[in-house]
């Protein structure tokens, strides 16, 4: 194939799903900055092995080179840095201060999204990819490199850790407000 | 099904997950056990709220530009490649040193080389809906008027997420969906009724992103309905009055 069929074909294909790949990317990283170097990153080498593309989803084989690229950012960033302090800030006294401040109705909103940011890799990528995303059990388990039942258990754990992050927030919630 | 059977497989129920006996079993129970019913109400509330308030984030602009122009200088020749691999610009870089005529070139390009839109496949849709009607059981591979039991049916058959509502409302009954094909390429089938009348709504995935408005025509004498939008061409089939399949039309169109 020329290379100049193949641009066009490679933005028809794969660049289409570039806003679920930024998706995955943000969730994955948690930095803004982070996840468009991942994605830029994963665009060039998806386009390099672009010829190699097979099987029926090209968004399942777009979003596993976006995760590698991430995954390799994460890393990059744990060698110069601490190792991703983010996590144990979010439900320390401080978080729940600042929560308070948060109009009521907004509170579910928030939780949620700190509840997902929080929830330990394995268990987030399969929530996104399947909550936002709405991809398969098929196409997860192709993109995280792990067996359909893993996926599913990985989902299943992965909703009960942020179940019980939700009530816990609406308990400490309430606690404060009585 | 007992009640730790079913607590391993409700996540996979409720994402529509599981073959229909298994989710048939499920229903039974939950439908005989407060408990488990409770579970069921709180995990698909959960997902309800992480779908509402999870943000879905879409690439920003200026990682677009920068994304296009950096595969517009990788596609180039080796000596640029080298280039490229040895010093990569940052987004950041490329977006200042964007220029805007030779984008604007290079997407005037890109439209020109687009695949020209693959309507019309009024008569390849038209020849797909007579064989699926003529060879009866084949109309339907997935029979249900619940759309929750349709749409996820899809999943992992096609590439793509075809629309499916409930439309009895308006006289339009849901009867199921199939895997089918519209000019080779692969297509979910949509059935529903009205009144004595079939109507097949095919949609498959396009190259071509560009919307298509609703267009009535009619071909052999069945109405024809085509339209496209989110990447996805619709043609909806019938033998149905054109007014009422165009009415279909803009109720399936309708977001």
């Amino acid at each position: 194939m020329s290379d100049n069929g193949k641009l066009p074909r490679f933005e028809a294909v794969v660049l289409v799903h570039l806003d679920a790949a930024y998706n995955l990317a943000r969730w994955l990283t948690r930095d803004p900055a982070g996840a468009e170097d991942a994605v830029q990153d994963a665009c060039l080498r998806a386009f390099r092995f672009f010829d190699q593309l097979q099987g029926p989803s090209a968004k399942a084989w777009f979003m596993a080179v976006v995760r590698h690229a991430c995954y390799d950012w994460l890393q990059k960033r744990r060698a110069g840095a601490g190792d991703e302090p983010f996590d144990e800030t979010l439900h320390t006294a401080g978080a729940a201060e600042s929560l308070e401040a948060t109009a009521v109705r907004e509170s579910d909103a928030r939780w949620v999204r700190e509840g997902i940011a929080a929830l330990p890799r394995e268990y987030r990528e399969v929530l996104v990819l399947r909550d936002l995303e709405e991809l398969s059990y098929k196409e997860i388990s192709a993109i995280v490199e792990v067996p359909i039942g893993t996926v599913m258990s990985r989902l299943s754990r992965g909703r009960d850790l942020l179940q019980q992050r939700l009530t816990q927030a609406r308990q400490m919630h309430e606690r404060k407000r009585t | 099904m007992n009640c730790a059977r079913l607590q391993q497989v409700l996540d996979a129920h409720i994402d529509g997950e599981l073959d229909r006996a298994t989710s048939g079993e499920i229903r039974a129970h939950l439908a005989g056990c407060a408990a488990c019913a409770a579970l069921h109400a709180n995990r698909s509330a959960l997902r309800d709220a992480v779908r509402a308030h999870a943000p879905r984030h879409a690439a920003p602009a200026a990682l677009t530009t920068a994304i296009h122009r950096s595969l517009a200088r990788a596609g180039k020749p080796p000596r640029a490649r080298e280039i490229m691999a040895g010093h990569r610009p940052s987004w950041l870089h490329a977006a200042v040193f964007a220029c805007v005529a030779a984008l604007a070139g290079l997407m005037a390009g890109y439209w020109l080389a687009q695949p020209r839109p693959d309507h019309p496949l009024r008569e390849p849709a038209v020849a797909a809906h007579v064989t699926a009607l003529a060879s009866g059981k084949q109309l339907i591979q997935i029979a249900s008027t619940d759309r929750h039991t349709v749409k996820p049916w899809f999943q992992g058959k096609v590439d793509f997420a075809p629309p499916v509502k409930d439309l009895a409302g308006e006289g339009f009954v849901l009867s199921g969906g199939r895997l089918d094909q519209v000019a080779d390429k692969p297509a979910a089938a949509i059935v529903y009724q009205i009144r004595q009348h079939t109507i097949n709504l095919f949609v498959w995935r396009s190259t071509d992103r560009t919307p298509d408005a609703i267009t009535a025509t009619s071909e052999r004498g069945f109405s024809v309905v085509t339209w496209a939008a989110d990447g996805l061409r619709f043609a909806a089939v019938s033998d149905v009055d054109g007014r009422d399949l165009t009415r279909f039309a803009r109720l399936m169109a309708a977001t």
